[in-house]
Order: structure tokens, then C-alpha cells, then sequence
């Protein structure tokens, strides 16, 4: 009797707790992170911001040892890969100022806006990917820093991503690797548009839209477009990554191109957020 | 102290050790999931009832640091929870290594679940191959905690490591 009363109890907890969960499910639908809904994540995140600052400076350094035990064998290669590369580079140098050259050209060419002339704030990163869906990172700073929605985010070498989230003192930004981040790109020095979408970490993105008869080739580089990239639109001119492979499998009615991030998107520190704000072209 | 007093630090140091210091310890680009652990302990230790409700409040948590629509994770593990609550007589106090296979299963449900709950409702990034290496990495993982976090939850809910069947019913 007492068992069945208990499970007759539980049954109706759990009936409730779905149905509360599926109204704030279509509630926050409704709302697209405005309302209370995204005050509570603001406050939530505003709230525990100096417990984890805390937490960061004390186990980044373990967690640092952490993965370079997990990762041995991937830091082994990428060690190899990386005296590969400077070799490559030396030999690169001395032709490095031609190569400028024509890069400037050709940006100049298919009109691309430099990024210089736009203001940016500096900020670290306070947070590695919460969740192990989504590849976002959080940012030391907020709203009392300028920051706002759809800001986009960069380092020296390229694009990092987008802030989707911002609250007095932390910003959210998810990264061009995130599954669902799309980036309109164009291509150097083959000047065709497409859409680079991220596809997890420490994965490359991948290049949809290339009709087979491009002539896209392997170390091309992608800036951003300007153009219409999923529901992003970033300013044009932002260096994305460099074509690393591409292919038209017969029968295809695009090309198989694959981007590695200009970014190190695994291992940042400090990031700058552009001033200036990314229209939502859904 | 009774259990309703000790629910709201538990749950604030599992905020705290599921949004700063587990994400450090990645394996696989792979962190445990620290709240649905304890939305699975709290099943095992406090039956389907206790479970439920954890569940939610530690979803709703998990919600506040996530993109995906607010309670998808709260929906989830409250499912969860209760799931394995059902079973919480049977598991408990079978041999040592029946509870850590049970959070094991639960946990890989759990994520399963997640991901198919948030592509119901348009989430599809959730579904990608990247989901096997997920789940079986969260399995893994939150079993091995398993024991330190149904330890918690006996503190949490004040119940005797022998006396749980009875105190719970």
C-alpha cells in the first residue's frame, strides 16, 4: 500500500516537472533569450563569475598537465607537425613580401574591408567549453565593456567566433568550430563564395557552396564575405582559415573543400571583440 | 541540518565543479557531466521521487550555462532521475560495482536523451558522430565519480548508507 502510494507520488512529481519543463522550453522559444528567461542566465552566470575566476587560476595549471598527459600522443605529432612547419617557413621568408604583396591585391580586388579602423576590446578568456556539445568560450568581459550580442571576436591570426551572450561582466562567444556556426566565406585567390561551417573541436571546417569547376586549391586562404553565412553575417575582410584539402567526387554537384581555423581555436588566452555588430540575416 | 537545507550547497558546488573545474579535465575534448551525475545519485539514494525533483533543479543549472532552450537539460534529467529511482531498490545494495555500471548506463541514457529531446526541438547540431565519443566518454567518466557523488547524496538527503530502502519509503 505505502509502495504503491509512493510510486503514485513520484508518477505525479515527474508529470508535473515535464510539464513545467515543456512550458519554459516554449516559453523560452518564444522569447529568443529575452524576458526573464535570459535574465535568469545573466544572473547565473554573473553570480558564480568570480567562484570560477577562482577555480581557473587555481586548476588551470593542473588541468594544463592534465591534458598533456590525455594528450600525449597528439602534442607528439603536433610537436612534429610544428618543426615541419617552421622548416617550411624559413623557406617561406624570403618570399613572404611578394606574397604580401599579392594578398593585399587581391583582397583590394574582390573589395574587402580591412579590420584595422574598427574599434575592438581586449579580453581573456576566463572559461573553456562549459558543455560537450558546444564549442563556446566565455570572456572576462561584458555589457560594462561595450560588448554586445552578435560582436564578432578575433585574435592576430583570424576569426574566433561570435558573442551570442553577454552579460554586466562575461560574454559568451561560440566559436566558428561550433556545430552550428556559419560563417560566409570567400576564397583567395579564386574569389568564390561559400559557407564554412564548424564541425566540432579540433575538427576543420567545412566548405559548402564550391561549385566543382572552381579552381580552389590547396593553401588558399578564406576571409570572411559579408555575405549571407547561415544567420551570421560578419564584416568582410576577416581572415578565416586556409583551404587544407579539396576534392570533387564525381557525380557531386559542389567540391569537398576543407578549411583549417587561421585561429588556434584549442588553445586561447586573450581574444579582441570587434565594435561593431553583426546583423542577423535569417 | 535536514535534507532540504543541504540541497541548495550541494547543488552550488556541483555548479561549480561542472562549470570550472571539471571542464580542465577533459578526455576526448570530453568533461563529466558533474549535475546529471548527481540528478542519477540522488535517484539511487533518494528513490524516483527525489530523483525527479534533483534532476530538474540540477537540469535547470545545467541550463543557465547552456545555448540550448532553457529546461531541455532539466527535462532530461529529471527523466533520468527518476528512471533510475525506479530501480533504486534492486541497485543500491547489490555488489560494489552494480551501482557504477547503473550511473554508467544512466549517464550515457542521459546524454542520449539530451540529444534527442534537443533535435525534437530543432537542435539538430546535437546529432552528429561527435555524440558516440559523448556518450561513451560521460559513461565512463561519471561512473568512476560515481561513488563520491552517492556518497553526497546520502549526506545530502540523510540517509544511512544500510537504512536507505526503509528511510526513503
Amino acid at each position: 500500500m505505502a509502495l504503491s502510494r509512493r510510486n503514485g507520488r513520484s508518477r505525479a512529481t515527474l508529470v508535473f516537472l515535464v510539464l513545467t519543463s515543456m512550458t519554459v522550453i516554449t516559453l523560452d522559444f518564444r522569447g529568443q533569450d529575452s524576458g526573464i528567461i535570459g535574465d535568469v542566465r545573466r544572473v547565473a552566470t554573473d553570480a558564480l563569475a568570480p567562484v570560477r575566476d577562482g577555480a581557473d587560476k587555481v586548476l588551470s595549471p593542473v588541468g594544463n598537465a592534465f591534458s598533456g598527459i590525455t594528450d600525449y600522443g597528439d602534442l607528439k605529432d603536433e610537436n612534429a607537425r610544428l618543426r615541419a612547419r617552421i622548416a617550411d617557413l624559413e623557406g617561406q621568408r624570403l618570399r613572404s613580401a611578394d606574397a604580401e604583396a599579392e594578398r593585399k591585391a587581391l583582397i583590394e580586388l574582390n573589395g574587402l574591408d580591412y579590420l584595422g579602423n574598427l574599434p575592438t576590446v581586449a579580453a581573456r578568456v576566463v572559461s573553456a567549453p562549459v558543455s560537450n556539445f558546444e564549442q563556446t568560450i566565455e570572456l572576462d568581459r561584458g555589457t560594462n565593456h561595450g560588448v554586445r550580442t552578435g560582436m564578432p571576436v578575433v585574435t592576430g591570426a583570424g576569426l574566433v567566433g561570435h558573442v551570442v551572450e553577454v552579460s554586466g561582466r562575461r560574454s559568451l562567444v561560440r566559436l566558428v568550430s561550433d556545430p552550428s556556426s556559419s560563417v560566409g566565406v570567400r576564397l583567395l585567390p579564386s574569389g568564390e563564395s561559400g559557407i564554412a561551417d564548424g564541425e566540432g573541436p579540433r575538427r576543420q571546417l567545412g566548405v559548402g557552396f564550391i561549385a566543382t569547376n572552381a579552381k580552389v586549391a590547396r593553401g588558399d586562404l578564406a576571409f570572411t564575405s559579408g555575405l549571407e553565412g547561415g544567420s551570421d553575417l560578419y564584416p568582410a575582410g576577416i581572415p578565416v582559415g586556409r583551404v587544407t584539402s579539396a576534392s570533387s567526387p564525381p557525380g557531386e554537384l559542389e567540391q569537398h573543400v576543407e578549411l583549417r581555423p587561421a585561429a588556434d581555436l584549442a588553445h586561447l588566452r586573450f581574444v579582441k571583440v570587434v565594435k561593431t555588430k553583426i546583423r542577423n540575416g535569417a | 541540518m535536514s535534507p532540504s537545507l543541504r540541497i541548495p550547497p550541494v547543488l552550488l558546488v556541483a555548479a561549480v565543479l561542472h562549470t570550472a573545474v571539471m571542464p580542465q579535465f577533459r578526455v576526448l575534448d570530453t568533461a563529466p557531466d558533474v549535475l546529471l551525475l548527481l540528478a542519477i545519485a540522488a535517484g539511487l539514494v533518494g528513490g524516483a521521487d527525489r530523483g525527479a525533483t534533483m534532476g530538474f533543479m540540477a537540469g535547470l543549472l545545467a541550463d543557465c550555462f547552456l545555448q540550448t532552450p532553457f529546461c531541455l537539460s532539466a527535462l532530461a534529467y529529471c527523466l533520468v532521475g527518476w528512471s533510475v529511482g525506479i530501480f533504486q531498490a534492486r541497485i543500491l545494495h547489490a555488489t560494489w560495482w552494480i551501482p557504477m555500471l547503473t550511473t554508467g548506463v544512466a549517464a550515457a541514457a542521459g546524454i542520449l536523451l539530451y540529444a534527442g529531446l534537443g533535435a525534437v526541438v530543432g537542435q539538430t547540431q546535437l546529432i552528429s558522430t561527435r555524440l558516440v565519443t559523448v556518450v561513451a566518454m560521460v559513461a565512463v567518466l561519471d561512473a568512476v565519480l560515481s561513488p563520491l557523488a552517492i556518497r553526497a547524496m546520502r549526506w545530502t538527503f540523510d540517509v544511512e548508507q544500510r537504512g536507505a530502502i526503509l528511510l526513503t519509503r
